[in-house]
């Protein structure tokens, strides 16, 4: 399996996709400069531009790599010579390539991290915030983003497993990633007076779905990152555990599938 | 060979619709180019993680609206701005990140251009539920219940708040002012020294110093009608009686381009109404 | 025990409209170790579906496949056993080095080993001088021969090689017939499909016929070529003369024959047997099939 895992991210770092993700990243040189349009909060500016491209960056590498990377070796046949050809199980072959680009999905926040911290430096220095900038928060904040796509690959990799075109897992994977985003939204609307209104069918559903899609909102730590909001340790243990046990759900179901999938 | 001919003249007939194009496209109106913006639930729902940036780019969309115009009306083109459109995108803005500052900042800015300072100030209390660090946000709260709203038992928590939470007594000095009607230039000149100081946009900087000079003119000429009252133990009829009384010299200049008057009770207006003259003031 | 075992194996595909497909009827067959089986049968025949269930790819609707007595759905039947798919395709970012490497290791084969029987393997498969180079950018005899690289690399017991020769020149053929006598003399097992009977005839041992999913039939090599002689063409002459003379003859004849050409102090030059080949042997089984068929 650790085999996999590395030939799945040498596979990424040798793909196009990659390669035209790094390109967008090089909008970090910009942020400085573009922070500077805020009338009253420079820095702060320049930590939201920096976490929304980091955000959007790995989204897209979420999405692409997530839904192409299995469906690719099926489609292309890879799987038929390593599957075929190698005592390597089905189930180690999903888990190696989702740790492969979960990693990779990692090691790319690292880097944008490191890259949004430089941004924000720059920007902070030419004009120094009113509030001191909690770096670890943005840190954290970064952290908490990856580990959400991370669990979006995860998606990605179960829809893969069932589907033999791209179009299933790469936008099941978008339309669960907008779906997860807002299921914490719809189900605060649902608290107020408007929402208690609604029919009961309608918040069966919202509910439904509220406990069943991924709950994406609780990964954003944004408003914390940059305004410098008191972090609660005990709420990201909490969303730490969620992921994991969600991930879990997700690749112990996408290995059965494939399992049996029959690849012809 | 035909191909290349027919792509060559595709890219020549792109280039003569991008002038007109281009030019439509800057001429849209302000509510156009903003977009009818949904309900800001729709807008946090779809927005996803990307809320924040999102809110961003109102505040720039707004900001870039008016510094354009900001600039044209210095040349003489004299576009009233769309102060509707743009406060509604700011409460927008607000709901999808209710910390940022620039929001709050750049709504209480077009305060003298809007009749919605009940609104304004609600925008702020809003805030303050977020920004419960921020002095400014009750600052600009009590400034507009004092001076445009002249509620000024809604205005004392809001300055008492100000005073607490950034330890200046400036607050404490605004909150002995707004007890008189006398006191209301000094007030607004007060609110807007601090503001042209923190003030690092050039549009909104020009905003406050036009009003700023004009009302030190206006302060002048209230100096001048009490040293005129005390003298002769009535109001002055007019500017030009100040003058002729040698108790106003230089005479005022609007830099709005009005001319200003005595009211009966001596309250000094202008003609401008303290806005460029084809706009519509409230 | 037997290197590949076949046991009643059915498979059914769900076809269009809720129609099923038979590609595989009550398949039976055993081959044993050391020996170079040829699986023969037209396109379609469902060759390549009972590979893929050798190898675990697809599950059989009935009955079960072994290899080495493991069952080919276990990831350990396939320890033993090397694989080249119909078409081979691999990760085309890698070069030719890198995947042999990658194969080795699946196998938890060192580092030494894997250099030192990487270097052998592409150098015989003249991929040496492109080992660096990305798969993307092989041609299609290159990814095939590297398809038969990576099948050597961890030298396994069993070669199962869905249409080896195909997509390569006369030299590559010629290479990989070799490469099979080789491992046949190793003693290996390869079992090898193909619609070309020639390949058959040079290297298999026995040969099967697959038709319509049905095995048809499943014959030694060598007796199948005995079976086929349809009489001898003999070149014969007076010793000292130019003029020689010919004659064609049943295989009846050929004793007699002999014996008075010996007698009469001839020289035979050429003497070669006339026979039906294996790919007559071959369509007749097909066009008897058809017929069976109908």
């Amino acid at each position: 399996m650790i085999k996999i895992v590395g030939i799945t991210f040498q596979g990424v770092l040798r793909d196009k996709v990659f390669h035209g993700i790094l390109l967008v990243a090089g909008l970090f040189l910009f942020i400085p400069s573009a922070s500077a349009f805020s009338m009253r909060q420079v820095p702060q500016l320049a930590i939201t531009l920096s976490l929304s491209l980091t955000s959007f960056l790995l989204l897209l590498l979420a999405v692409f790599l997530g839904g192409t990377s299995l469906w690719k070796d099926v489609e292309r046949r890879y799987t038929h010579s390593v599957l075929g050809g190698t005592p390597i199980s089905r189930a180690s072959y999903v888990l190696g390539k989702y740790s492969g680009v979960s990693l990779f999905v990692m090691a790319t926040a690292f880097l944008l991290g490191v890259l949004s911290l430089a941004a924000i430096w720059f920007a902070a220095m030419a004009y120094p915030p009113d509030r001191p900038l909690l770096w670890l928060n943005i840190l954290i904040a970064v952290f908490f983003d990856a580990l959400k796509y991370v669990l979006l690959v995860a998606v990605a990799f179960l829809l893969s497993t069932v589907s033999t075109s791209f179009f299933l897992p790469i936008f099941g994977t978008i339309a669960t990633f907008l779906a997860g985003s807002a299921t914490q939204n719809v189900y605060d609307y649902l608290q107020t007076p408007q929402g208690e209104q609604l029919s009961a069918g309608v918040k069966a559903a919202a509910l439904f779905f509220y406990y069943m899609l991924p709950n994406f909102s609780a990964f954003d730590l944004k408003a914390n990152a940059i305004y410098s909001l008191p972090l609660d340790p005990g709420g990201l243990l909490l969303t730490f555990a969620y992921a994991a046990v969600y991930i879990a759900i997700l690749l112990s179901s996408a290995s059965l599938l494939f399992t049996r999938r029959e690849l012809q | 060979m035909k191909s290349v001919a027919l792509l060559a003249a595709l890219v020549v007939v792109y280039a003569a619709l991008l002038l007109p194009f281009t030019r439509h496209l800057r001429q849209r109106p302000f509510l156009e180019k903003v977009g009818y913006l949904p309900q800001p639930f729709i807008l946090q729902t779809l927005a996803a993680d990307q809320r924040y940036a999102m809110a961003a780019g109102l505040i720039f969309n707004v900001l870039a609206y008016y510094g354009t115009l900001v600039e044209k009306n210095l040349f003489g083109a004299d576009i009233p701005p769309d102060h509707s459109t743009m406060q509604t995108t700011l409460i927008t803005a607000s709901r999808l990140d209710p910390y940022n500052m620039d929001i709050y900042y750049f709504a209480q800015s077009m305060a003298w251009n809007s009749n919605k300072i009940r609104e304004i100030t609600e925008l702020l209390e809003y805030g303050m539920r977020y920004r419960d660090w921020d002095f400014y946000l009750p600052f600009f709260a009590g400034f507009n219940s004092a001076y445009f709203l002249k509620d000024y038992a809604a205005a004392a928590p809001h300055f008492a708040t100000a005073a607490r939470l950034s330890g200046s007594d400036l607050f404490t000095r605004l909150a002995s002012r707004y007890m008189y009607e006398a006191g209301q230039t000094g007030l607004a000149i007060d609110y807007l020294t601090a503001m042209i100081q923190s003030s690092k946009n050039e549009a909104i900087k020009k905003t406050f110093q036009t009003r700023y000079a004009a009302l030190l003119e206006v302060r002048r000429i209230e100096q001048a009608r009490d040293v005129f009252r005390q003298k002769t133990g009535r109001l002055p009829k007019s500017i030009v009686e100040l003058q002729d009384a040698g108790v106003l010299a230089p005479p005022p200049g609007d830099p709005y381009g009005g001319e200003f008057y005595l009211e009966p009770d001596g309250t000094v207006r202008t003609t401008s109404k303290f806005a460029n003259p084809s706009q519509d003031n409230q | 025990m037997d290197a590949i075992e076949l046991v009643d194996l059915t498979k059914i595909f769900p076809g269009k409209k809720g129609a099923r497909v038979k590609a595989l009827d009550h398949l039976d067959l055993r081959v044993p170790q050391g020996e170079v089986f040829g699986f023969l049968g037209p396109n379609g025949a469902g060759k390549s579906t009972t590979i893929k269930i050798l190898m675990g790819l697809i599950r059989p609707t009935q009955g079960q496949a072994r290899l080495l007595g493991t069952p080919a759905t276990l990831p350990q039947a396939r320890l033993t056993t090397g694989y080249l798919p119909e078409n081979p395709a691999f990760y085309d970012y890698l070069n030719a080095s890198e995947y042999l490497t990658f194969i080795g290791q699946s196998f938890k084969l060192d580092t030494t080993t894997i250099a030192a029987r990487s270097e052998t393997i592409l150098h015989r498969l003249s991929l040496w001088e492109a080992r660096k180079r990305p798969i993307r950018s092989y041609s299609k005899g290159m990814v095939q021969r590297l398809g038969i690289a990576q099948v050597l690399v961890h030298q396994p017991e069993i070669y199962i090689l869905d249409e080896p020769m195909s997509g390569l020149d006369p030299i590559g053929r010629a290479l990989v017939k070799e490469i099979i006598l080789e491992l046949k003399a190793a003693g290996k097992c390869v079992f090898f499909s193909t619609h070309i009977t020639s390949d058959v005839e040079a290297v298999c041992d026995r040969v099967g016929v697959i038709l319509k999913g049905k095995l048809q039939t499943v014959q030694e090599v060598g007796t199948l070529m005995e079976k086929g002689i349809t009489g001898y063409h003999i070149r014969h002459r007076m010793p000292g003369q130019e003029i020689f003379k010919e004659s064609t003859i049943r295989p009846e004849e050929l004793q007699v024959f002999m014996t008075n050409i010996f007698q009469s102090g001839e020289e035979v030059i050429l003497l070669e047997p006339l026979r039906k080949n294996l790919e007559a042997f071959f369509l007749s089984i097909v066009s008897q099939g058809s017929s069976n068929d109908q």
